[in-house]
């Protein structure tokens, strides 16, 4: 009898979303899909909190693992997927979407994050990884009468596909090297006299790893997916996978191919430096606000890989403390620009948002401060953490990358600014943005949102001594 | 040349030839043939390397179910070839020089024996390939066979979600309606009163 | 005597006609779709023959998963396919170009 008790919020989430599946069959009303989603989710952050602990246990044969690090993940998880379906209700209702089968494949997306965050096996990571990218096509494609997600659907199918054949390529590289598929053992057993063979699996493990991120070079599909999803799924699959992939990067590469640290480095920096500058300089140019904040996810992607290249512990934590702050940021915008879309019209262009301030103050402040946040000013969060990493690049030896980084992120403030301008020094448009019948628990949220943004951002540290905390637990 | 390695070179070959004209065959139902003769022999080379389970799983979910549906929706959908098919060979000269250098490649760093594997002794007699995957399976590998029925309980939702349609105008026929219906929802008795001849001729 | 490297050129001579197929059919998505078998068939070529060398089944119990997804992934991609061709009437890559930027 395997022991079960490390897995029961994968097993719950699982059953809830089973059950979710069964309540749309029988009611045909989102509402009561809708109250069961949130509810699994708040269960699941119990059931966490109270399985949590801090020695790392492992489970079923070793393909799974339940550590620090993972749980506080999954928290954050299952507190970004509520905030993304409250900001969504709305915009689903409009769109017909508001059904069961979206909230199902929401569940099973979040189970797929839960096994990517707990994986100790290429075969776990692997698993993981298909149930959320499978639920994130169907999830694009829902809205299926519109072109635009149904070729924004085809477009990230294509690309997923080609980026797991990539990745299961370089898995097999690494299994023929090694002879084993769990990560640790691969980390015990990783064989130097093959230098080449190691570096030409990374190679593929790397590329594979790169398209799921969407960090540049393999970065074609992130502004056509967001661009053309529906803003409720771009919501989701625009910030709470980003935590998944980020334990993915961690249990690949440093739980795994940590003895191959000096070559994965090289790769890392690469794709890092291209992403901080594509990411960037293809912002500044955009007038969709979806395509915009895309290609600002690149250039996050890059910063998040800076951390996690340098190697150290003060890194990693540091990669983690970017990540669950990009979360934060990446809902509350991506939030503003689904609660400004109602019936058929998209708030989707930056000009939609001129002189947001004369008619909506508090929604112009809130969108302001994630802005200046995403460019990293302080004393809003985004800040420290970009303050951390280039602490941690520093301390690793790594002085021309954080340079770059700094010039980067100051061409990046550009793009930021010019929506604060818009929405604070335009002049409005004739009609305006939002009808009077706005949701209040989606305005109190986004207020929450924003203040979460400036009141970490004023004190930091305890997020940043979690996230140490959990990364020195997890990779002792 | 000893028999193994004469089935192994002449699958081989069929193998690419095979993957070849998937990729440039004119006709869609031509590639997907193409595939259907690929994977049947893949499935032939994994029995040389003593995968008989995974060599008749591959026959029948592959060439049984997934290339049949590949079959079914290229004949479904009403896909115009000739324009799919302009500017083809455009790309032919690059593509062709990129597959050739990276098979070259990766040859090169893949042969030599650089994993410094020798072959294996060959298994008893009463060794049972799939006796073996399946005790892994269902004890070792348990958490990834449950993920594995979660992936395909998402495929089903996703796939009935995104192309089942219910047109309104349908006529066909639910027996569980018919099997229902009660006397009382078709036929309504209705008692009239008489009526006298004189009373009709006035009303008229 | 075939070997280790016999397998593992096989499969590379498969996956680089999979780039190539995916380099020449950019336009024809079910094409595409195939293409991507193809190099997933490449990868399970490999281990399978890694598993047979190292003497260890686990690289078999991968591919046995990586065909249950991969039949799963095919089932999704057509049904996105299905839908693509009922909203726009075509699957010509060239066609599908409401997103660009």
């Amino acid at each position: 009898m395997p022991d079960l008790l490390p897995a029961l919020p994968e097993i719950f989430v699982l059953t809830l979303a089973c059950a979710v599946l069964l309540v749309e069959a029988y009611t045909k009303n989102g509402y009561w899909s809708y109250a069961l989603t949130q509810l699994t989710l708040l269960g699941a952050a119990v059931l966490t909190v109270f399985t949590t602990s801090a020695d790392t246990v492992y489970a079923f044969n070793g393909l799974f693992v339940d550590d620090l690090m993972g749980d506080v993940l999954k928290l954050m998880t299952y507190l970004a997927a509520i905030v993304s379906v409250v900001y969504s209700r709305t915009y689903l209702t409009d769109r017909g979407m508001f059904r069961g089968e979206y909230f199902a494949l929401l569940l099973f997306a979040v189970l797929g994050m839960m096994v990517m965050i707990s994986a100790a096996h290429f075969l776990s990571l692997y698993l993981g990884l298909e149930l959320l990218s499978l639920s994130l096509y169907a999830m694009v494609a829902l809205q299926r009468d519109s072109k635009v997600a149904t070729e924004a659907a085809m477009k990230y199918f294509v690309l997923g596909a080609l980026a797991s054949g990539l990745l299961l390529y370089g898995m097999s590289l690494i299994y023929g090297l090694t002879g084993s598929l769990h990560l640790a053992e691969v980390a015990a057993t990783v064989d130097f006299r093959n230098q080449t063979v190691l570096a030409f699996g990374l190679v593929f493990l790397l590329a594979g790893l790169g398209f799921k991120l969407g960090a540049a070079p393999f970065h074609m599909w992130v502004p056509d997916i967001y661009h053309g999803a529906p803003t409720a799924v771009t919501l989701f699959l625009g910030s709470v996978p980003k935590l998944a992939a980020f334990a993915f990067v961690m249990r690949l590469l440093v739980d795994g191919l940590h003895p191959a640290v000096g070559d994965w480095q090289q790769m890392l920096a690469v794709m890092a430096v291209v992403s901080l500058v594509v990411g960037n300089l293809a912002a500044i140019v955009q007038t969709n606000i979806k395509r915009m904040l895309a290609y600002s996810t690149i250039a996050h992607m890059g910063f998040l890989l800076l951390g996690v290249l340098s190697g150290s512990y003060a890194g990693y934590s540091a990669a983690m403390f970017y990540v669950v702050t990009y979360v934060l940021m990446s809902l509350g915008a991506f939030g503003m620009v689904v609660y400004l879309s109602r019936g058929g019209f998209e708030a989707e262009r930056v000009d939609d948002f001129r002189g947001l301030n004369a008619t909506h103050p508090w929604l112009a402040a809130v969108m302001a401060m994630m802005m200046l946040s995403m460019a990293g000013l302080p004393p809003f969060l985004g800040f420290y953490a970009k303050l951390t990493v280039l602490q941690a690049l520093v301390g690793a030896g790594w002085l021309w990358l954080a340079v770059v980084a700094v010039l980067m992120s100051l061409i990046g403030a550009y793009y930021y600014l010019r929506v604060v301008k818009v929405m604070y020094f335009d002049a409005p448009h004739a009609e305006p943005l939002v009808p009077a019948t706005a949701a209040g628990d989606v305005r109190a949220l986004l207020s929450l949102n924003g203040a979460a943004v400036l009141l970490l951002g004023i004190l930091p540290q305890p997020l940043i001594t979690l996230c140490a905390y959990a990364i020195q637990a997890s990779f002792r | 040349m000893d028999f193994t390695s004469l089935v192994f070179y002449l699958f081989s070959a069929i193998l690419v030839v095979a993957g070849l004209r998937v990729v440039t065959a004119r006709n869609p139902v031509h590639s997907a043939l193409a595939l259907v003769l690929a994977f049947f022999t893949g499935a032939c080379l994994w029995m040389l390397l003593e995968a008989e389970f995974l060599a008749i799983t591959l026959v029948l979910v592959y060439v049984g179910a997934v290339m049949v549906l590949f079959l079914f929706v290229v004949m479904m959908l009403d896909i115009n070839i000739e324009e799919m098919r302009r500017g083809f060979w455009d790309y032919l000269p690059l593509a062709a020089l990129v597959a050739v250098l990276m098979a070259i490649e990766m040859i090169t760093v893949l042969a030599g024996e650089r994993f410094g594997l020798a072959p294996p002794s060959p298994k008893p007699a009463d060794y049972s390939n799939t006796r073996e995957l399946g005790l892994l399976i269902y004890t070792d590998y348990v958490y990834a066979f449950e993920l594995a029925a979660v992936i395909l309980l998402v495929a089903i939702v996703a796939a009935i979600a995104l192309t089942l349609r219910r047109r309104p105008g349908r006529k066909s026929v639910d027996p569980a309606e018919q099997v229902k219906v009660r006397r009382a929802d078709r036929v309504r008795l209705v008692s009239l009163k008489p009526q006298k001849a004189e009373a009709r001729e006035e009303e008229a | 005597m075939i070997g280790l490297s016999h397998y593992l050129a096989l499969g590379a001579v498969l996956f680089a006609i999979s780039v190539f197929g995916i380099f020449l059919n950019r336009k024809n998505v079910i094409v595409l779709l195939m293409a991507i078998e193809l190099m997933l068939l490449a990868v399970n070529i490999n281990f399978v023959a890694f598993s047979h060398f190292l003497g260890d089944a686990a690289g078999q119990v991968f591919v046995f998963f990586i065909l249950t997804v991969a039949a799963a992934e095919s089932a999704i991609g057509l049904a996105i396919l299905v839908a693509l061709f009922r909203s726009m009437r075509t699957i010509n890559v060239d066609d599908l170009d409401q997103l660009k930027g």
